[in-house]
């Protein structure tokens, strides 16, 4: 809160009153007046819709009407029931309290108010995150609420080692952040700077985790992402277990972890729920499909300007065939097609599921066919970015970044040609093995080379022979499996 | 502090740039660049002299639109004139409007007329090209190579594909056609050897057949559809001769047993057969050798080992005999014998054409200088030995 | 940022033989014929003495300019850095004449226009202004890159390489390998390329002997590669440039399968783009090293030096033949006499600093 000069308590309840209500003008905070049983006046400031208030009254109201208490917080506070129960004197802070849906008490006499914890935040309930199913494996899904979330860590890391330091970012939306990590496992460096770099932040209100993500990645401009991220809280407890800093923030379902390493999201957590031949497999799949999803439409129209060895030569005389009455230029059909996909994917997300549905079968079937068959563009065009529309969801973490990477290849194909896909893909590589966060590269445990990580990068071996944590992330309990 | 401020904001000011000027490129779309649409894809070529000049005949695919109801290659065939190669292709060019890619030329076929003189006068084009792949087909060619490519194949719309199937793995393991490409031939050439050899190609009309390669059912939708080329005769193509080259020139052509003894020579057969008194011998293990011997003067060795079936006899055997296919010593002399009549005749084409066909001044000159500079040219008159050895396959 | 004494390593194994497949092997077939293999041996085994020494002298882990300001002072050092700066982008020159041959050849089905050349500055520029760690760290991707297109190429052209082409030794005699050294020197300076590098990395016991090996290493693939070139194409040898394109074409299987070569001769052409950039790198590091003026000085430099190369390659009109020339004719005793020169006064000043210490 910034609003009105900083004041305490002062035992007149008339006045500290109408202190608290100065800072919290707004209707949906109601008070409440009762005597106890000496006859002391008594008033309860609480948020409407984020009190117990059944709770509020069995536990407070209650039994304070019926005890004889004394000015004393103390004797107040053994009137109550609740347990969880602060006394504090700054008004700034009890309003804050009282925005956070935690009633605060005061009395006729009172030298402290106290603050209780009757939260009642309307809360989901935990279901598998939509963007991170497993076939094997948990189903629990990060909530929006960090108490919750906490929970669901702690109850999987059962461990004093367990640090979960919480902190407040926003000054309007007072937004809890929870810093968790491994105490003896997690490099203290990392956990110092990523709250440094928390407290530096002087933003007014933090809607959703993703806000803090471009305050923590030392490029903030990137077009790389350089935090990871994650609604399940198993993988996050795996890479808290791994050595990294995991961040639960207060109304996003999604955990930010970190240093990241752009590998992890080749992996899936239920890699480590196959065997491994198979999750090594899988992995090399969505490698592949990356590499479709990014290049087959660069090197369709590279191939059909610049280089037609690239193809077959019964492939080149159908592709021959069915461009042959496409008025476009094929840089600029495939451009139109990718297009058509982009906006037809971006509609079919934000549309009422209903209508979504319908949109998709229109997009696939009567655009398509019909674009074909008006000849605006060519059979092969729409397989390709078909086949580069599929592949790109086979790692979903990194949509963002392919999808713009994608167009770039296209652009850097039409002009150039080949030699122009393997500047920017030099380009690319350049920029990623520059790129460090905390300390950690981006591109390892590839470049900078780290052998022992490669178990776990695009192969995985065995659990057997993951007994050691990430060199690249320099914990200093490098063992995991004894 | 404006300087500074300057060399800020300079990275991102020059990202902006150049993604401009790369959107401007890619929509201009124009580096010189010759797209697909603008492309003529040559399947062959097919080369004839007039004179001092050349006659080039391109077989250029042509796509048959986005219907795929019916399959094959159709093609065109375009002639180009000119004093040298690149200049019958700029004529193509010319006359078409189209760009003639030879990246995807799988063939040369040479016509009579064009291996009469050095090959390489207009085979160097392609050799040099960077954008023509060494690895084509070579051939040469009874009569114009032109009207060849552009006769109707009985087999296939596209008579360049027609003919690669002549000169596949497969029909190399009969023993009957001996390929070679262009870098092949340009080795032999330009080594200390220079000869060569490429097969010859003779087409026959077929008999009785009309209707292009529609009663295939390989293919459909030839280049001059319905009624023209459904009056025009089809053709049936063999390369069963070998034509040798020395210095570049056509030395001779060799039969189709030559052509055969060449090929066991080289270990390519498998399944291929030849005939002795009425009986024929399957081949189904090669192994071919060429020696030279240098001790006093030098002497060649031509070795051939076969494993053989027998098929045909006429005789009645015993059931274990039939079923091992066993060859008596009587058989196994007159297919020997057979074999040795072969060979003795190729090495005769070879000496009387100056063909050095079995590469034996390349396997004089490694292995020792001083011998190479010896006998360099009377080694083709060098004395011959020919073995060979014909046993069953049990 | 530093750069792994195995990144060195990867560099001299798998990095340095790729910038030798493009003109080298026609150019020493026309001078050296079958008898190729031994210049090349001879300029890898010189190489291979003076990274030996190279690496010697980052035992001491400090930049050749720290090196040369502690022996001959602020001056010196400044004069001596300038010109290894400038014999950096003299050697530059062949490997970016090569790059546009290629370019032009493997990327595309008829001759392009100059300018698409043009972009690979843009790239090099941006490339020069990261630190010098940053290109180890791309060797750490480069490496296997190398090793796969290099091991593709090979197996897909060993089958139509008849290796008796090599034969018979000594062919060329005398002439054919004195002319086969001084023709390749153009392209054996790794051991220079490498001077940038000193200080920027931790010495381990025993590197100078790892990086001459592995060097050796890397050359003796590089003279299996020109064997399999020279079996392939024997006495056509001396017009087959981009040999490295076109050695994989014979391959049956590829009738089959498509020009699936492409996927291992893009795979070299990719990591020849970072050896193109390299001397530049280098001497763009050197000129920061030595004249420390913020940030924006290798930035400003990288966008100098690559633009001063591609305005001189303007300048000669993309003639290759005249730099071909010119950098493989009279003046053939540059490189390796100035890249010499330099390692050896730089091992001199090195062991007296040790005795003064």
């Amino acid at each position: 809160m910034n609003t009105g000069e900083s004041k305490t308590i002062t035992g007149d309840l008339t006045r500290d009153r109408e202190a608290i209500r100065a800072l919290l003008p707004a209707e949906d905070i109601f008070t409440f007046d009762f005597t106890d049983g000496t006859g002391r006046q008594f008033v309860c400031f609480f948020a409407d819709a984020l009190t117990d208030k059944d709770l509020l009254s069995q536990q407070v109201f209650a039994p304070l009407q019926h005890t004889k208490t004394a000015a004393e917080a103390r004797s107040v506070q053994e009137a109550v029931r609740a347990p969880e129960v602060r006394t504090e004197q700054d008004f700034e802070t009890l309003a804050d309290e009282v925005l956070a849906g935690n009633p605060v008490l005061l009395w006729e006499g009172a030298r402290e108010a106290l603050i209780l914890g009757t939260k009642k935040v309307p809360l989901r309930t935990i279901a598998e995150p939509p963007t991170d199913v497993a076939i094997k494996g948990p189903r629990e899904g990060f909530i929006e609420d960090v108490k919750t979330n906490s929970a669901l860590v702690r109850k999987r890391l059962k461990t004093g080692e367990l640090m979960m330091d919480t902190m407040t970012v926003g000054r309007r939306s007072q937004t809890a952040v929870m810093v968790c990590y491994l105490k003896g496992t997690c490099r203290d460096g990392v956990v110092k700077a990523v709250k440094e770099k928390l407290e530096a932040i002087d933003i007014d209100a933090v809607p959703d985790s993703s806000y803090l993500t471009r305050f923590l990645s030392d490029r903030p401009y990137s077009l790389v992402k350089q935090v990871g991220t994650t609604e399940k809280p198993d993988i996050f407890c795996a890479k808290l277990a791994e050595g990294r800093v995991g961040l639960l923030v207060d109304g996003s379902p999604i955990a930010l972890t970190l240093p990241y390493m752009l590998v992890e999201d080749f992996q899936s957590g239920e890699d480590y729920f196959v065997p491994a031949f198979r999750a090594t497999f899988m992995r090399l799949l969505r490698l592949f499909a990356l590499i479709v999803a990014i290049y087959l439409p660069a090197f369709y129209v590279s191939a059909q300007l610049f280089k037609l060895q690239l193809l077959p030569v019964k492939l080149l005389l159908t592709i021959a065939g069915s461009i042959r009455d496409i008025p476009l230029s094929p840089s600029l059909e495939m451009l139109l097609v990718l297009l058509v996909l982009e906006v037809l994917n971006e509609a079919s997300i934000r549309m009422p599921k209903y209508v979504g549905m319908a949109l998709s079968v229109v997009g696939a079937l009567v655009l398509g066919e019909t674009a074909v068959n008006a000849g605006f563009v060519s059979t092969p065009a729409i397989i390709i970015i078909a086949f580069s529309g599929i592949g790109l969801y086979a790692v979903p973490n990194l949509i963002e970044e392919t999808s713009i990477v994608r167009f770039a290849m296209l652009l850097a194909a039409g002009s150039v040609g080949t030699f122009g896909i393997i500047l920017l893909t030099a380009f690319i590589l350049i920029y990623l093995v520059s790129t460090e966060n905390f300390g950690v590269p981006l591109a390892a445990p590839f470049a900078p080379f780290y052998g022992r990580d490669m178990r776990d990068a695009l192969v995985k071996y065995n659990l057997h022979s993951l007994k050691t944590r990430p060199a690249a992330l320099k914990s200093p309990n490098k063992r995991r499996l004894k | 502090m404006k300087i500074k401020r300057f060399l800020a904001a300079l990275p991102g000011k020059l990202c902006l740039l150049i993604v401009a000027a790369v959107i401007l490129i890619f929509f201009s779309n124009d580096f010189g660049l010759v797209d697909i649409q603008k492309t003529a894809i040559v399947l062959a070529v097919g080369i004839d002299r007039d004179g001092e000049d050349f006659a080039l005949t391109a077989q250029i695919a042509v796509p048959k639109g986005s219907d795929r109801t019916t399959g094959g290659t159709s093609s065109v065939e375009i002639e180009g004139r000119g004093a040298t190669v690149p200049d019958c292709i700029a004529d193509i060019y010319a006359k078409t409007g189209w760009v003639p890619k030879l990246v995807f030329c799988n063939l040369v076929l040479l016509g009579e007329s064009a291996v009469q003189a050095d090959v390489f006068s207009c085979l160097d084009f392609f050799l040099r090209n960077e954008y023509i792949p060494n690895s084509c087909q070579l051939a040469a060619c009874e009569g114009s190579a032109g009207e060849m490519l552009s006769s109707q194949s009985a087999i296939d719309d596209t008579s360049a594909l027609a003919l690669s199937k002549l000169f596949s793995d497969a029909a190399k393991k009969s023993g009957y056609v001996m390929t070679t490409t262009l870098r092949e031939f340009a080795v032999g050439y330009y080594g200390v050897s220079g000869s060569g050899y490429m097969p010859y190609v003779r087409a026959q009309t077929k008999e009785g057949g009309s209707g292009g390669a529609d009663s295939s059912g390989g293919g459909t939708g030839s280049s001059g559809d319905s009624e023209e080329s459904g009056a025009q005769e089809q053709k049936v193509y063999s390369a069963e001769e070998t034509a040798i080259f020395s210095g570049g020139r056509l030395a001779a052509v060799l039969p189709r047993e030559q052509t055969f003894a060449f090929s066991l020579l080289e270990g390519n057969v498998y399944t291929g057969s030849f005939q002795a008194d009425g009986q024929t011998y399957v081949v189904l293990k090669n192994s071919g050798s060429v020696g030279l011997e240098l001790s006093d003067v030098p002497m060649a060795t031509l070795s051939l080992e076969l494993r053989v079936q027998l098929y045909g006899t006429r005789e009645a055997s015993p059931p274990e005999e039939i079923a091992k296919s066993m060859l008596t010593p009587e058989q196994e002399a007159r297919a020997e014998e057979v074999l040795t009549g072969y060979l003795s005749d190729l090495w005769d084409s070879c000496v009387q054409t100056g063909c050095d066909l079995f590469e034996l001044r390349t396997k004089l000159y490694r292995t020792s200088l001083a011998e190479y500079g010896k006998w360099k040219d009377s080694i083709l008159s060098a004395a011959v030995k020919i073995e060979t050895s014909v046993k069953s396959v049990s | 940022m530093k750069l792994g004494s195995r990144q060195i390593l990867f560099f001299l194994a798998a990095v340095a033989p790729v910038g030798k497949l493009i003109l080298l092997p026609p150019q020493l077939a026309a001078v050296a014929g079958n008898d190729l293999l031994y210049p090349v041996l001879a300029q890898i085994a010189v190489q291979a003495a003076l990274i030996f020494c190279v690496l010697l002298l980052s035992r001491r882990e400090r930049t050749v300019y720290a090196m040369l300001e502690g022996s001959i002072g602020g001056v010196g050092a400044k004069i001596v850095t300038w010109a290894l700066v400038l014999f950096l982008l003299y050697t530059s020159f062949m490997p970016l004449v090569e790059q546009k041959l290629l370019v032009q050849s493997i990327f595309y089905d008829t001759i392009p226009s100059y300018i698409v050349f043009a972009p690979f500055f843009l790239l090099a520029a941006y490339l020069c202004s990261r630190p010098l760690a940053c290109t180890g760290r791309i060797w750490d991707i480069l490496a296997p890159l190398s090793l796969f297109g290099m091991a593709g190429i090979l197996l897909f052209s060993v089958g139509e390489a008849d290796y008796g082409a090599i034969l018979p030794v000594g062919a060329a005699g005398l002439p054919g390998f004195s002319g086969g050294v001084m023709r390749t020197c153009a392209w054996f300076f790794d051991a220079a390329l490498l001077l940038p590098f000193v200080g920027r990395f931790d010495y381990k016991k025993g590197l100078a002997w790892k990086g001459a090996v592995c060097y050796l290493a890397g050359g003796a693939v590089l003279l299996f590669f020109l064997a399999t070139f020279y079996g392939v194409f024997s006495d056509i040898s001396v017009i087959q440039v981009f040999a490295f394109a076109k050695m994989s074409h014979f391959f049956a299987g590829l009738t089959v399968l498509g020009r699936i070569d492409y996927l291992f001769i893009f795979a070299l052409a990719f990591v020849m783009v970072f050896y193109t950039a390299l001397p530049v790198h280098g001497a763009v590091q050197l000129v920061a090293d030595g004249f420390p003026a913020g940030k924006w000085l290798p930035a400003l430099l990288s966008v100098g030096a690559n633009g001063v190369l591609l305005a001189l390659l303007f300048f000669f009109n993309f003639d290759a033949d005249n730099i071909l020339s010119a950098v493989t004719g009279n003046v053939f005793w540059l490189i390796p006499a100035i890249g010499a020169a330099f390692i050896l006064l730089l091992l001199l000043f090195y062991g007296r600093r040790r005795h003064e210490n």
